[in-house]
């Protein structure tokens, strides 16, 4: 039996290894090679790879340049909030609907309806809706006139914020969903044994509720982080970067385009330590949330 | 939950039941949740239909008439005909490709261990920390060597880089598949195709559709691989025509009734297929989640 697997392991795994190998592991190796060059896109300075090693040259003037540093923190400010904001609402909404119990086919749809959605399409809207309803029919002055919500694509800080609200707008109902099956998995006898002790509700929530929903916390936290760190398109979408509003993605795309001749070798390096970023806090944030997880 | 809400009417026996005001308060707040997540599309829906003065000065007010002019001039200017065809036919044989390597790779992968296979399956769950950014300048440059820096690569693009996620979820599932039918075929002579697509395949298919809804809409609505792959080609798909109609009419002056009428055509196709198949897309979400 396993004789038989292992004879038709290679035919069945190739087609799909030659693709991995293809479009990932040899990108990644060579980036990881180019990041140590002088490579400009379309050729070495120097003529080869081999002669173009400038050793930790790019590293050295990306840690330099305020442009990586300043992306670098306005990310992680960014993820932070973000990641918190939306863990908060997804799981409000998920004990809302579990709270509700039937009936709630509706609220679901509704608020799964945003992620179809590409992130330059709503980024599009948004913008629109910063610039025009926020600033000048709700928050502005002959409104609510709340200046910290007017102009909001105009400003780094204030532009965080609205990145915050658009992407908690968007990702909510998704990881919603994730928490609502995790709250259905939680067995309803542990709730009730604890009515009869005269829990009070906040006791059940931090004794019950959180424990047995780690498993979906660990993955809503990583799918978010994720998310949040490499967010692109709704950064393109609502400023294209401007007003030093560069989140990392948004810095690697455009370093080829504001160097003259464009230096994709420091993209590159910035690339490779985005790389390390993430897993780093990936790896982190998974190992930490799975030592939390308990048995049902 | 319940019990409370029991015990606390407990002393109005005699009364009629009482509806819960704490499940009222909830609805009332899900509504208001609801309703901000509808705001943006409901503006969204409004604006395609009025032209830029009126967006500008009176943005939340309905239009006078809904006529489709600026609908049908936005469907022209992003070519939604073609660009709706080219994003269709790259996202459906990308999800081909990555259902038919993954299923594949992933069955075999469990049924035989070996140092090989769990090395191999360490590598492709340890790339989905691989952000695309840090790769994507050495893909392009490699593919342009092929000469495929066109739709075909894009294709074989979306497919390499699904496939982490995919063997990921497959192996999950394909672990707690029992082997017993597989034995059965072979013992009754099917061959190894037979057995793949004729046993395997079929005992799998929740798990397919899950891989095929997620990477589904992540291929759509990507923006950076077609915008690094095609750039400003004659050919291109829905968001990178979207981004171009934007970008290209500057940024300080936007024409907004262009870009609303553009935006809604080109999400209308996926809100009307998830408003058929939304079962399956919450399903698809969760079990995505869950293994």
């Amino acid at each position: 039996m396993s004789n038989f697997y292992r004879r038709w392991f290679w035919p069945l795994a190739l087609p799909g290894l030659i693709l991995f190998v293809a479009v990932v592991l040899v990108p990644f190796l060579i980036g990881l090679l180019y990041s140590f060059t002088s490579w400009r896109g379309t050729y070495f300075v120097g003529g080869s790879v081999w002669n173009s090693f400038v050793g930790w040259d790019n590293y050295a003037r990306i840690f330099h340049s305020g442009k990586f540093l300043h992306s670098l923190v306005y990310t992680l400010e960014f993820t932070v909030i973000a990641v918190i904001i939306i863990n908060v609402i997804a799981l409000a909404l998920a004990q809302m609907l579990d709270f509700v119990g039937k009936r709630v086919g509706l609220f679901r749809t509704v608020f799964f309806l945003p992620n179809l959605l590409g992130g330059l399409a709503l980024g599009f809207i948004w913008q629109f809706i910063f610039q025009n309803v926020f600033s000048k029919i709700l928050f502005g002055p002959s409104g609510l006139h709340i200046p910290f919500l007017m102009n909001m694509t105009q400003d780094a800080t204030k532009n965080l914020f609205a990145l915050v609200i658009m992407v908690t707008w968007q990702m909510a109902g998704y990881m919603m969903i994730i928490y609502v099956a995790g709250l259905n998995n939680i067995p309803k006898d542990l709730y009730e044994a604890s009515a009869i002790d005269g829990a009070s509700g906040v006791k059940r929530f931090r004794f019950i509720t959180l424990p047995m929903l780690m498993p979906s916390i660990t993955i809503v936290l990583f799918l978010s982080l994720a998310n949040c760190l490499k967010l692109l398109d709704q950064n393109v979408a609502l400023t294209n970067g401007a007003f030093n509003t560069s989140m990392l993605s948004l810095q690697i795309l455009r370093t080829v385009r504001f160097t003259q001749p464009p230096d994709y070798g420091q993209a590159q390096a910035q690339a490779v330590v985005f790389f390390v970023l993430v897993a780093v806090i990936g790896l982190i944030q998974v190992y930490i949330t799975k030592k939390r997880e308990v048995e049902a | 939950m319940n019990h409370i809400m029991a015990s606390g009417q407990a002393g109005s026996r005699n009364v009629r039941p009482k509806i819960p005001v704490g499940k009222v308060i909830v609805i009332v707040l899900l509504i208001l949740f609801a309703l901000c997540t509808l705001f943006p599309l409901l503006f969204l829906l409004i604006n395609s239909f009025k032209d830029q003065g009126t967006i500008v000065a009176s943005p939340m007010s309905l239009p006078s008439s809904w006529s489709f002019t600026y609908i049908s001039s936005a469907l022209e200017q992003i070519h939604f005909g073609r660009a709706v065809w080219i994003t269709a036919v790259v996202t459906v044989i990308a999800v081909a490709l990555i259902v038919f390597c993954s299923s594949m790779l992933s069955w075999v992968l469990v049924r035989s261990r070996t140092r090989s296979s769990s090395l191999i399956l360490l590598l492709l769950t340890a790339a989905m920390l691989v952000p695309f950014q840090s790769l994507m300048y050495p893909l392009i440059h490699e593919f342009e060597g092929m000469g495929l820096k066109d739709l075909t690569g894009l294709v074989l693009m979306y497919g390499g880089f699904g496939l982490g996620m995919s063997v990921f979820l497959y192996h999950g599932f394909i672990k707690g598949v029992p082997m017993a039918l597989e034995e059965a075929a072979l013992i009754d002579g099917a061959n190894i195709f037979r057995l793949f697509f004729g046993i395997v395949f079929p005992l799998v298919k929740p798990i397919t559709v899950t891989v095929i809804i997620l990477n589904s809409l992540w291929i759509w609505n990507d923006y950076l691989l077609p915008f690094l792959v095609l750039g400003n080609a004659e050919v291109k798909t829905l968001t990178l025509e979207l981004y171009y109609a934007k970008m290209l009419s500057g940024q300080f002056s936007n024409p907004w009734e262009l870009i609303f009428p553009a935006v809604l055509v080109s999400i209308i196709p996926v809100v009307v297929l998830y408003l058929f198949l939304q079962k399956y897309f919450i399903k698809g979400v969760t079990e995505g989640a869950v293994k």
